[in-house]
């Protein structure tokens, strides 16, 4: 699959090396569902690609493409009709700390505190109390929420509640980070300081990434390389290359040519894509 | 769930079938006088049903039951609908309702029948006062949940007031109530039971006592059956009732709230 | 302006009890009914506050409380044991959903006279009977809960490393609370009026046959202490339980 559309930008040696290794192969997956009232609807066909470790990677498509349930296949939330996910050469069989989630719904713990919810993985790993809260307040600091920490969900608004589950997703230290529409949620403005956010936390440690998203310029901005899909059956359309330089920063990149010509070249892609479905 | 409905009534009778079983399994175990296998009252039932005064004892205590619902629906309907939709009534009736609760309305019946004697009168009114406050409390519920932008809409169209309340909030509500008055259906029958058996002048519950004095525990058991299958059928009735009346509606799982 | 709405609405409130009140004193205070049909509502609370000091009544009361709390028990733990157990797996829901079909509109009354057969006159076939009118609210809204429990809250909790068997009793028993504790609040009172029902069918002891007793003797203004006392009890339970429900439920959302 790596033979996708490569934009004439510049890549980092260093970078090319780091990435040898596929971290999450994923082969031939399908996902078909027998709905009794209107048969059967193929979600994903012989979706196949690898990731390699550190990238960050986007799933682009619109809304019912089955980018989510790809997500949740390899989650292991999800069981696959057919097809194969490895990850680090093992078959997915089911949910594991090595691949953390962070939904949309923010899917918080409502009756735990701030700190709870952070607290719960690393209590889950066998940690003791006093560490695994060690633990909890650091990443509260990582996401700017440490004088929340005695707050109960309900009480936050949905940006804050979406730092809360990266850093609950974050205190448990998976290798690979499951993003489904987390931003998705959110109006404009926190969306794009959340963008802001995850990148900081990425550059860090380049975490491998999925992201799952409907936006262009959401993948654009924070990709490494952005996977399009169409709409039933689900398939990968076309990959892009992102060798935008890091560490990104938007106003910069608004009036780069290269993020442009990315950004209209995907736009017109899924514009094509629309008289299909209708 | 769905697949085990796809053959209606399949399951349920399977389920009778495993009761039974359990039931003839218990009755080994405990091999006491008073629990005996079902097979007998099974062969009871046919006497029971065919025999005049049983029967007419069955019908009289289903009539007064389907009065006793009737009437607390055309009371209850109107009264929860209008708390549903004004926040003067709703807060005037809803402490009233909230003492009445707990009462258990079967035990009312000694002293109904000292104010207005043995007749059918204190049964039905003990059966209204049973089913009206599920009834009332669902209607309320249902009416509160209207949409308010649809009401905005009605009155633009130049709807009344009372209109609005007919033609919008009743048929809105409508699927909120068919679960009220399903749980209203059953909590008759229970009411119906209890207060006979507490009242032992006539009809089912009656039937069961005198049943139990001369030890004819088939009969006892076979009575249970009925009284069982009844409620069974009350439900299930109701259910398609509500389907048919409001097919449009969501599916609405509902915990069955109520007793005597 | 909201204290002001909320005293205006607790008036109102009170209006339909305190005029009920009222009719009930005015009927016996002209002697529109008899005293021995109708006691006057002074006569009453008067001989309930003499009787909240009578250690035969006191015994009464608490013979009724120990079976209702025994048999209301024993419901949770059937009902949110089975409904959880159901909701997580599709073997137990196939196996419990016809049963449960077919038995929750069965009135559980019904099963007395069987019950008292078996279990005898005495404490456990009121209890059984408790039991089996309590159950049903409290399963089938242990089920309804947990299986709508966002199951994108239980995937967070496996992708951090708690086994499905954890997930269950942890986070799908903790995420249906809300509708659990609705279930059990309805249990409770039904519990209540039950454990009342019961004691007034076979009339051996509690407050339900001190209700019977009272009416074989004719003897009007004992007809009401003991309905009174059951709806009493029954409010303060309710009270007590919102109170424990509101405490345990910090953090969710508002129940509506």
């Amino acid at each position: 699959m790596n033979g996708g559309t490569v934009l004439p930008l510049v890549g980092r040696p260093d970078r090319i090396q780091r990435v040898a290794t596929n971290l999450i192969e994923i082969a031939a997956v399908s996902k078909v569902y027998d709905t009794s009232q209107r048969g059967r609807h193929v979600a994903l066909s012989e979706i196949s690609f690898d990731v390699a470790e550190g990238q960050f990677v986007s799933i682009l498509g619109p809304s019912g493409c089955g980018k989510s349930t790809l997500l949740y296949i390899v989650g292991g939330f999800v069981d696959a009709t057919s097809g194969s996910v490895r990850v680090s050469g093992a078959p997915v069989t089911g949910p594991g700390p090595d691949r953390g989630p962070v939904f949309q719904e923010f899917a918080l713990f409502p009756w735990k505190t701030v700190l709870g919810n952070v607290m719960y993985g690393p209590l889950q790993q066998g940690l003791s109390r006093t560490q695994a809260a060690t633990r909890a307040r650091e990443l509260l600091g990582l996401v700017h929420l440490t004088k929340y920490e005695s707050f109960y969900p309900k009480e936050l608004s949905g940006g804050m509640k979406q730092r809360v589950a990266l850093a609950r997703t974050l205190a448990y230290q998976p290798k690979i980070l499951l993003m489904d529409e987390p931003f998705g949620a959110l109006d404009a403005l926190t969306r794009k300081h959340l963008q802001n956010e995850l990148l900081e936390i990425w550059e860090r440690d380049r975490k491998t990434v999925m992201f799952v998203t409907h936006s262009v310029e959401e993948a654009v901005f924070l990709s490494d390389r952005i996977f399009v899909m169409t709409n039933s059956p689900g398939r990968i359309r076309k990959v892009f290359d992102v060798a935008l330089p890091r560490p990104r920063v938007r106003a910069e990149l608004l009036v780069d040519r290269r993020y442009q010509e990315m950004v209209v070249a995907i736009e017109k892609l899924m514009d094509e894509q629309e008289p299909e479905l209708s | 769930m769905a697949r085990v409905n796809a053959i209606p009534g399949l399951s349920a009778l399977i389920a009778c079938v495993a009761l039974l079983l359990i039931w003839d399994g218990l009755s080994r175990a405990f091999a006491v006088s008073g629990l005996p296998p079902p097979w007998g009252p099974l062969r009871e039932l046919p006497n029971l049903l065919t025999e005049p005064e049983t029967l007419v004892n069955i019908l009289a205590s289903l009539r007064r039951m389907a009065i006793g619902f009737v009437v607390a629906i055309a009371f209850a309907v109107p009264i929860g609908l209008m708390m549903g939709r004004s926040r003067a009534v709703a807060a005037f009736f809803n402490p009233l309702f909230m003492v009445i609760y707990p009462v258990p309305k079967a035990a009312l019946m000694p002293l109904i029948m000292l104010w207005i004697g043995i007749g059918d009168m204190a049964k039905v009114l003990v059966i209204f006062l049973g089913v009206s406050l599920p009834v009332v409390y669902h209607s309320f519920q249902g009416a509160r949940s209207v949409e308010e932008k649809m009401l905005w809409s009605a009155a633009a169209m130049g709807l009344s007031a009372s209109q609005r309340l007919r033609r919008i909030v009743l048929p809105a509500a409508l699927p909120e109530i068919m679960v009220g008055c399903r749980t209203g259906v059953v909590l008759a029958l229970i009411t119906m039971v209890t207060s006979e058996m507490i009242a032992r002048q006539s009809g089912v519950g009656n039937i069961f006592f005198t049943a139990l004095d001369m030890g004819q525990y088939d009969t006892v058991y076979a009575m249970i059956i009925i009284i069982g299958a009844l409620g069974f059928f009350c439900d299930v009735g109701f259910e398609a009732v509500r389907r048919v009346l409001v097919a449009w509606a969501e599916p609405s799982h509902q915990i069955a709230v109520g007793s005597a | 302006m909201s204290i002001r709405r909320n005293l205006v609405s607790l008036i109102a409130g009170a209006l339909p009890i305190m005029a009920a009140l009222f009719l009930w004193y005015a009927v016996c205070a002209l002697k529109l009914a008899p005293a021995s049909l109708l006691p006057s509502p002074v006569t009453v609370f008067t001989r309930l506050i003499a009787l909240a000091g009578d250690t035969n009544f006191l015994t009464q009361a608490g013979i009724t409380l120990f079976r209702l709390f025994v048999g209301f028990a024993i419901a949770v733990v059937l009902g949110v044991s089975i409904g959880i157990l159901a909701a997580g797996s599709r073997a137990v829901a196939t196996l419990m959903q016809p049963v449960v079909r077919v038995l929750a509109p069965v009135p559980k009354i019904a099963l007395y006279p069987a019950f008292v057969l078996v279990l005898g006159f005495d404490h456990s076939s009121k209890i059984a009977l408790v039991v089996a009118d309590a159950l049903f609210p409290i399963l089938l809204a242990t089920y309804q809960g947990a299986a709508a429990v966002e199951p994108k809250l239980v995937w967070s909790a496996r992708a951090a490393g708690a086994s499905p068997a954890k997930c269950l009793f942890t986070i799908v028993l903790t995420a249906a609370l809300p509708s659990i504790l609705t279930g059990a609040r309805i249990g409770l009172i039904i519990a209540c009026i039950v454990v009342f029902l019961a004691e007034m069918i076979t009339s051996t002891d509690g407050l339900g046959q001190m209700l019977v007793r009272a009416a074989r003797n004719f003897q009007t203004v004992d007809m009401f202490e003991p309905i009174i006392t059951i709806t009493l009890l029954g409010l303060l339970l309710n009270a007590a339980f919102n109170v424990l429900s509101a405490r345990l439920l910090v953090g969710f959302a508002e129940q509506p």
